[in-house]
This record gives structure tokens, C-alpha cells and sequence, in this order.
């Protein structure tokens, strides 16, 4: 039935690009018996869709980005990328954590170089293609430099720049902007939101910031305590282009991050 | 308050200051040992630099200095190259195959933990009295340092670096070059640390248990004929060699391991 309602508001008429059917993760416990972290999850993104996750910490928001990137093979159920049952990686799906994963020995260009290299681009489309992205990401000027003489929200712009040299049509985003001061995570969701506007590819975001969410997603999703289930599944339908700060005083705003708030407070602590 | 206010006016910059308190601390201990003599410490026990210095010329003069300098270079140098060639692979194997690092790691420990001067009496016999079985004392020496640095380093890998690269589709073969290997870089560079010192000790060994040159026959020969002055002019001599392999070491540090000191 949920199939249903948004065949008819025209969003799933193409297949989903990830489909999460039943899903059961759990891993070996202390004492012999399994903690369960995913319990019977289902769940769709449609193509071109933002979706935000939100969810009390430990609640398995990671674990499932894992099994959709194919890097953690479920327990039970199954999570589909364009259809296809993921078993290994699946194509074009670009990941980004919270902790910067750059290589640290690697300057900026080389770092961002990479992910068009595992593309499988040529050297003459790579020469191009990262001096471009690093204007777009505004770090002109810090070609050669290495990580640790970035600072956390430049760092993280490179690895936004390697997951765009890579040309994922899926974005998986676990707290990416999570580690930075809340101006600079502002500046870095606004970019975001640019590159997604003119390539329009599937993003799923998760964070523990609700302005963020409500901010960004098409659709908020906000999971449960362990083992997490969906709380509230909440389309997020203020009109785009979207400016944070002015979103920030509306009315419709507050009540939607109310409305994720109240459902977070169901769970039980 | 600022830097020039200080008396020490002469040190033009920390590198200039760190070389000239080396030197003096140099001058000093040369200074001591000389006024031993004068102390009325016999120079038959603890020599003197002077009579080293001497020593050193006429042995340079005859060509005889080159020779066993070279000789036991040589010995180490190719113990520790091999030393690297192996302990490399087989520290990336036992992080690779854990349960197989499980099953040999006591055996491994135990044979690290073996005196390798022991082993030298049963290398003379297995390899000879030449070069090679110095070669292989130097080996034996610095292989585990090479096993157990680079095992150590791959367990410090970031494990969501490698998976970032997986979720790429990177190959194993990708990962290996590009992220495994320049990781282990440091370690590598601690292992050469390491084993420049360990490796001239391997040679030595092996020398002095039975051989025709190098510094540790000089040093074992000059014994048996209590010249003090040659057996501390070899010991001088081997020290000036660990110290070139050890600046070589902090230079290649310098220039490969910038990374990991923010
Ligand atoms: N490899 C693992 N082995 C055992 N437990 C794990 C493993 N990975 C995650 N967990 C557990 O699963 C739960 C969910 O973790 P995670 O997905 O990281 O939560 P979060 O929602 O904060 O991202 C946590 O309780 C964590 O301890
Ligand atoms: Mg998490």
C-alpha cells in the first residue's frame, strides 16, 4: 500500500534505486547470544532521491550505509541497488564518512584524482576534471598541499571532491559534516546541495542534526533504539531551491523538525 | 624576552645549534679519553684518540682500512638489503593469514628470541668462512625486525580507508599499492633504523667467530695481540659506519615519512 500511494504521486514509477527488504543484521554478542541492530527493516529511495536518516547513536544507521555498500553482508532479508541484490560493492555508489579517510600521504589533487582514476577515467579527462572540481570546492591554492595541513572542513571537502570525481549515482553519506563547527557545516550542506540539484543522483544522508535533515532530504527518515525500526517516515515538501538560513524562522520548518524531534523522543532511552 | 636577548647570539638557527652542541659534546669525550693518559691510566687498557687517529692514518695509508671497512659494509649492507626483501613479504603474509601468523607466532617469537650470536659457529659451517655466511648472520639478525615492524604497521591500518576504497570497486592488488604499502612506509624506515645497527652486529659477530677480513676479524686479531689501540680502532670504525647508515635513515625519514608528524 505504501507502494501504492507513491506510485501515485508519481515517484517510484522507474525502480527504486535501493530497495531494503526485510532486513536483519546482528552481530555475536558478549555472552553468546546475538545483538540484533536491524530488525525486519524495509525501506526504498527512489532515483534521484535526498533522503536524510536520523536516529539515537548506536541505533545501526552505519551498519545498514555498510550493507547497502555492500561492504557487510546481511543477516536476513536483502537490500537491492537498481534491482540487483547486493552481494559485493555495487557500481557507481560513493561513500563518505564522518572521520576524513584521505590518504594521508597524498596531496589534495592526488586525493581527489583517485576517485576519478577508480572511475576508470583517462589521464587527460583526470587533468581536467580535478582542477575543476577544485575550484568548485574553493580549494584553489591547496593543490600540493597533504591532509594534515587542511583544516577538518577543508579535509572533508576533498573527500567531497573524491566522491564526486568518482561520478557515484548513489551518494552514501554517514554524518559527513558531523565533526565540523555548525558554520562550516552549513557552507558544506549548501554545496552538497548544489552539486545535487544539477546532477539530481540518490543521496542517503545520515546525521544527528535535525535542522541539517530537514534542510537537505526530500524525505526524513527517523529510526528507532536498537534494534532500530522506522519511526517516522516524513516527506520533507518545502519548496527548493533551499536557503538555510532563511528556512531556519518559518513556521513550516519548526514544525517539521518538530515533528522529527517528537518521533526521536518515542524511543525509549 | 625574545630569542635575541639570549646570550646565545652565535646560533644563527636551531639546526646550527643542535650541529655545534654535538660537536662540542664530541670534543669533550675525545678531550676525557686523551687526559685518561695523563691521568696515569696506562693507554695499553683504554688506548687514547690520539694513537687511534694514528692508527687510523697508517691503516688508511697501507689500504688496509678500505678493505675490511668495505669487507664488513659490504657483509651488512647486503644482510640487510636481503633481510628487507624477505621480512617484507612474509610481515605482510602474517597480517594477511592471521590464522596461519596464530599457529606459527610461538615458534617465530621463540626463534626471535634466539641469541643469533649462537647461530654463527653453525653459519660458518653451513655457509663457510667467506662472505656469505656473514651475509646470512646479518640477515638472521635483522629479519625479524623487518617481519614484526611491518606486521605491527599493516595493524594500524585505517580499516575505513581500505573500505572506502572497496566501496570503490578498488582491487586488492589497488589497495595493496596504493594504500597498504605506503602506510607500511614508516615501518619499513623504523625497521631500517633498527637494523643498520643490528646488522653491522650480525657481520661483527660472524667476523669475529671466524674470517679472513673485515673490521671484526681487525678487532678479534688486534685481541690476540692485546693492541688495544687497533681493537678500539675498529670499534671507532664501526661506529663511524653506523652513524653515516643512521643519518642516512633519518634522511630518508625526513623525506618519506612527512605524513605522519602533522
Ligand atoms: N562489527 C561489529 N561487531 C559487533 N557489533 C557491531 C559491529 N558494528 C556495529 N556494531 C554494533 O551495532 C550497533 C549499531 O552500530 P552503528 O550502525 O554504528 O550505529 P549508528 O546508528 O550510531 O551509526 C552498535 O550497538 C554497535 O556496537
Ligand atoms: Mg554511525
Amino acid at each position: 500500500m505504501d507502494g501504492f500511494e507513491r506510485a501515485s504521486q508519481g515517484v517510484t514509477l522507474t525502480p527504486p534505486k535501493v530497495a531494503v527488504r526485510g532486513l536483519d543484521i546482528s552481530f555475536p554478542g558478549q555472552e553468546g547470544a546475538p545483538v540484533t541492530v536491524l530488525e525486519g527493516l524495509d525501506l526504498e529511495l527512489a532515483a534521484g532521491e535526498f533522503l536524510a536518516i536520523v536516529g539515537p547513536s548506536g541505533c545501526g544507521k552505519s551498519t545498514l550505509l555498510r550493507v547497502v555498500s555492500g561492504l557487510l553482508a546481511p543477516s536476513g532479508g536483502q537490500v537491492l541497488v537498481d534491482g540487483v541484490a547486493v552481494t559485493a560493492p555495487p557500481p557507481q555508489v560513493g561513500f563518505m564518512f564522518q572521520r576524513d579517510t584521505l590518504l594521508p600521504w597524498a596531496s589534495v589533487f592526488d586525493n581527489i584524482a583517485v576517485g576519478a582514476e577508480l572511475a576508470g577515467r583517462s589521464k587527460a579527462v583526470i587533468a581536467r576534471r580535478v582542477p575543476e572540481l577544485i575550484a568548485f570546492l574553493r580549494l584553489t591554492g591547496f593543490e600540493r598541499n597533504l591532509p594534515h595541513q587542511l583544516s577538518g572542513g577543508m579535509r572533508q571537502r576533498v573527500a567531497l571532491g573524491r566522491l564526486l570525481a568518482y561520478e557515484p549515482e548513489l551518494y552514501l553519506m554517514d554524518e559527513p559534516f558531523g565533526a565540523l563547527d555548525s558554520q562550516t557545516k552549513t557552507v558544506m550542506g549548501r554545496e552538497l546541495l548544489r552539486v545535487w540539484a544539477t546532477h539530481r543522483r540518490s543521496v542517503i544522508f545520515v546525521t544527528h542534526d535535525i535542522e541539517e535533515a530537514v534542510t537537505l532530504a526530500d524525505r526524513v527518515v527517523v529510526l528507532s533504539q536498537r534494534p532500530g525500526r522506522i519511526r517516522l517516515d516524513l516527506p520533507i515538501t518545502l519548496p527548493r531551491p533551499r536557503d538555510g538560513r532563511a528556512l531556519r524562522g518559518t513556521p513550516e520548518f519548526g514544525a517539521l523538525c518538530s515533528e522529527v524531534w517528537a518521533a526521536l523522543d518515542l524511543a525509549p532511552a | 624576552m625574545s630569542a635575541s636577548a639570549l646570550p646565545f647570539t652565535l646560533s644563527a638557527s636551531p639546526a646550527a645549534r643542535l650541529l655545534r652542541d654535538r660537536l662540542i659534546l664530541f670534543a669533550i669525550v675525545i678531550g676525557a679519553w686523551e687526559s685518561l693518559g695523563l691521568l696515569g691510566v696506562d693507554p695499553i687498557w683504554v688506548s687514547a684518540p690520539s694513537l687511534i687517529a694514528e692508527r687510523l692514518w697508517s691503516l688508511a695509508l697501507a689500504g688496509d682500512l678500505w678493505r675490511h671497512a668495505s669487507r664488513t659494509i659490504t657483509e651488512a649492507g647486503l644482510g640487510l638489503a636481503l633481510a628487507f626483501a624477505v621480512g617484507v613479504p612474509i610481515g605482510i603474509a602474517m597480517a594477511t593469514y592471521k590464522y596461519a601468523n596464530s599457529v606459527a607466532e610461538p615458534l617465530v617469537l621463540g626463534l626471535y628470541s634466539l641469541p643469533r650470536v649462537a647461530l654463527a659457529p653453525l653459519f660458518i659451517i653451513w655457509f663457510g668462512i667467506d662472505l656469505f655466511s656473514k651475509v646470512m648472520m646479518a640477515f638472521s639478525t635483522v629479519l625479524f625486525v623487518f617481519m614484526l615492524n611491518v606486521h605491527e604497521g599493516l595493524k594500524t591500518v585505517d580499516r575505513d580507508l581500505v573500505d572506502l576504497f572497496r566501496t570503490m570497486r578498488a582491487r586488492r592488488g589497488f589497495i595493496t599499492r596504493r594504500v597498504l604499502l605506503p602506510w607500511i612506509v614508516p615501518w619499513m624506515i623504523a625497521g631500517l633504523r633498527l637494523g643498520v645497527g643490528l646488522s653491522l652486529i650480525g657481520a661483527v659477530v660472524g667476523e669475529l667467530i671466524g674470517a679472513s677480513a673485515g673490521l671484526g676479524w681487525y678487532i678479534e686479531r688486534s685481541a690476540g695481540h692485546l693492541d688495544t689501540t687497533g681493537v678500539f680502532t675498529g670499534l671507532v670504525t664501526l661506529m663511524a659506519i653506523a652513524m653515516v647508515g643512521n643519518a642516512a635513515v633519518a634522511a630518508l625519514d625526513q623525506r618519506f615519512s612527512g605524513w605522519r608528524n602533522p
